[in-house]
């Protein structure tokens, strides 16, 4: 491992500060992304393509302080909502060609028993502030969440400030008595 | 192997990292998780002894079809010397060429394997032609299986899975791209990963499934640092009186 790779192998994103926030569709290069996949499959490419097309064309995406919203289709429209505290596990792929165009999927699951994905993100230019965002409100992310209540050394401190509330509220009462 | 060729294999490897790194943007640099203060962040490429055992296969396969293109190569020469001297070199090379190639993309497949393992979470990623990242938050695990084989046996490695909620048998090849599963390859020390994690699952209150906080401690009668802090504003308010 050399020095000086890792700008290299910026991976087209990495530090660059995007607010996965203000994603609501996928960056334009996944059309190309699209082309070069229908065209890989020579004849077949109406095929392929028309429902790629219409896919990136009503593709749309809503992150809101909760959840992710994600919904595309035309004729059969289709929308998923979930919750980034239900997320379980958060993938993140990139092949040769959507590295070398700068994309990646971003594949996350709840605990749905489905084998596929719950929801695949698709056509993502910064991967790494997404991944972040979504890692951040997982549960077990941060100290905050479940199964770090508090300890017994909490209540040992608790009962020893309230002998000394009720010491000081007595010697305070001593005072008033010796005054009268 | 001597100093001066081991040198020149380093090099040459290099070569194909920068290759791999500038042209086909494989990250040299293991992957990252964030940590609070005080956390431990491990992070670490399969046990040694799991590229021993990937190159185990390599040679039998490697021996194995070497030997049938030799016995080929060999019948030809018997049957038509002249033919038989002209085919040597392309013999020579298809038996060569595939073992180099495989030899070192064993061990690009074994530099290119992370684990990255905090207090909280584990990220796994690998891949070449496909960079596969994976992670998963302990709260989240449901189970955590140690798998090893006869050959893993030996060579004193084994894989560990770890499932969170929904994760299917099968689709094991499926699993990194997407799934409810962690795999880990090539460990020699399972036991203490899985203690590791097995203590944080125990730990957690909550079933693993997105339970809120107020769901899974309902009314604890425990104290909350604010109340704390009030108790404590309270006993100097009445020290003041005094």
């Amino acid at each position: 491992m050399d020095e000086g790779w890792e700008e290299v192998v910026d991976l087209a994103g990495a530090g660059v500060d995007v607010d996965p926030r203000s994603i609501t569709r996928p960056h334009d290069s996944l059309l190309t992304y699209y082309i070069l996949v229908s065209a890989a499959t020579l004849v077949a490419f109406p095929f392929v393509f028309i429902p790629a097309y219409i896919r990136f064309k009503t593709l749309r995406y809503r992150f809101d302080d909760e959840g992710v919203s994600m919904s595309w289709g035309l004729l059969f429209h289709k929308e998923v909502y979930l919750t980034y505290r239900r997320l379980q596990d958060i993938h993140v792929t990139r092949n040769l060609v959507e590295r070398w165009m700068g994309l990646a999927k971003v594949p996350i699951q709840t605990a749905s028993g489905t084998s596929g994905a719950t929801m695949t993100i698709v056509g993502i230019r910064h991967p790494e502030p997404l991944r972040d965002f979504l890692y951040e409100r997982m549960r077990g992310a941060r100290a905050e969440s479940a199964g770090e209540g508090p300890g017994p050394a909490d209540e040992d401190e608790v009962v020893t400030l309230l002998r000394q509330i009720r010491d000081a509220l007595r010697a305070a009462r001593l005072d008033r008595e010796q005054q009268a | 192997m001597s100093r001066r060729s081991e040198q020149a294999t380093a090099w040459v490897y290099r070569g194909i990292w920068k290759v791999l790194s500038d042209w086909f943007r494989v990250p040299g640099h293991p992957p990252t998780l964030p940590v609070a203060d005080g956390e431990f962040l491990l992070s670490f490429h399969p046990s040694r002894r799991y590229l021993s055992y990937l190159k185990l296969f390599f040679w039998i396969a490697c021996v194995g079809v070497d030997i049938a293109i030799l016995v080929g190569w060999i019948a030809v020469f018997a049957a038509n010397p002249p033919l038989g001297l002209v085919l040597a070199v392309p013999a020579l090379a298809v038996a060569l060429l595939p073992d180099i190639v495989a030899y070192v993309a064993i061990h690009l497949r074994y530099d290119t394997m992370w684990y990255v393992m905090t207090d909280r979470s584990l990220r796994c990623r690998r891949g070449i032609w496909t960079i596969l990242e994976h992670t998963i938050t302990f709260e989240n695990v449901q189970n955590v299986h140690v798998l090893r084989g006869p050959v893993q046996y030996l060579f004193g490695i084994s894989t560990i899975v770890i499932e969170t909620a929904g994760a299917a048998e099968g689709h094991e090849q499926n699993a990194f791209a997407v799934g409810n599963k962690a795999i880990m390859e090539g460990i020699d020390n399972p036991e203490e990963i899985r203690r590791v994690i097995l203590e944080r699952v125990r730990r957690s209150k909550s079933a693993g499934l997105g339970d809120e906080r107020s769901a899974s401690a309902p009314a604890s009668p425990g104290w909350i640092p604010q109340q704390l802090r009030a108790l404590r504003q309270v006993l100097e308010a009445v020290r003041a009186l005094g």
